[in-house]
């Protein structure tokens, strides 16, 4: 592979320290994501004592129910959210890994393509296959 | 009581499950990862396991291989729950002997459901 010239090798080299700009950016999101799943957890906890508590009507207890099994479902969002930002920060440092080596004249290597975990695109319940 | 051991890395996921499954009636037993859940059940009975496959350690499939080779193990009902959604990925799972797959998130009331069917 021919080398670049000066001005090419400094496109890539900015390239690769955006790379490291963004991951550093997914860092800072998987804080709060975990700051703000920690502190619904919190809430959610004294909710689940509360409502076993305070005496209530069929119908108040059944939307009350419902509302939580909801949040069940929805807090499991920190899992996910987790699982993906951190996927993005391999594909980031496999990206940043072969800018650096293209700025340095070196063949570049392919970058790994491990299978994304997460497909999902909400947080709508997911299947269930029984063998 | 029936006890179940819930096996997950997030600890945000082992406290939904549990408070899940607790609501219910069942007695929870929480692993971390992969390790922790096989040291755990071979110092107790469960009835039935539920472990997610993506985990440090180990994952979930070398986790059901491991308990399915154990005698105590062999016919526990065991699910995987987890992000994965692939046929691929499935089939893997009931290669290995797990009883289910379940994609992430879970609705309570459709993990209870299946808890219900599966466990003995």
């Amino acid at each position: 592979m021919d080398s670049l010239d000066e001005h090419d090798a400094a496109v890539v080299h900015r390239a690769a320290l955006e790379c490291e700009a963004i991951a550093a950016d997914l860092e800072r999101l998987k804080a709060m994501i975990a700051d703000a799943g920690g502190r619904l957890l919190a809430s959610f906890n004294v909710v689940g004592t509360l409502e076993t508590q305070a005496p209530r009507g069929e119908a108040e207890q059944r939307r009350l129910a419902g509302a939580i099994s909801n949040a069940v479902t929805a807090l499991q969002f920190q899992d996910m959210a987790d699982q993906l930002t951190t996927h993005a920060q391999l594909r980031l440092a496999t990206m940043h890994e072969s800018l650096a080596r293209i700025a340095h004249g070196v063949d570049p290597l392919l970058a790994t393509s491990r299978l994304q975990p997460v497909r999902q695109t909400g947080m709508g319940a997911g299947s269930i296959d029984l063998f | 009581m029936q006890s179940i051991l819930a096996v997950d890395d997030s600890a945000s996921m082992r406290q939904m499950v549990s408070f899940t499954l607790k609501g219910a009636g069942y007695h929870v037993i929480e692993a971390a990862d992969g390790q922790e859940a096989l040291e755990k059940a071979r110092a107790q009975q469960v009835d039935l396991v539920l472990t997610d496959q993506n985990m440090p350690r180990m994952d979930g499939l070398t986790l059901v291989r491991q308990l399915r080779a154990m005698h105590a193990f062999a016919a526990t009902p065991m699910l995987i729950l987890t992000t994965e959604s692939s046929d691929d990925m499935k089939a893997k799972g009931k290669a290995a002997g797990a009883t289910g797959w379940l994609v992430k998130p879970f609705d309570p009331a459709k993990l209870l459901d299946v808890v219900k069917r599966v466990i003995k």
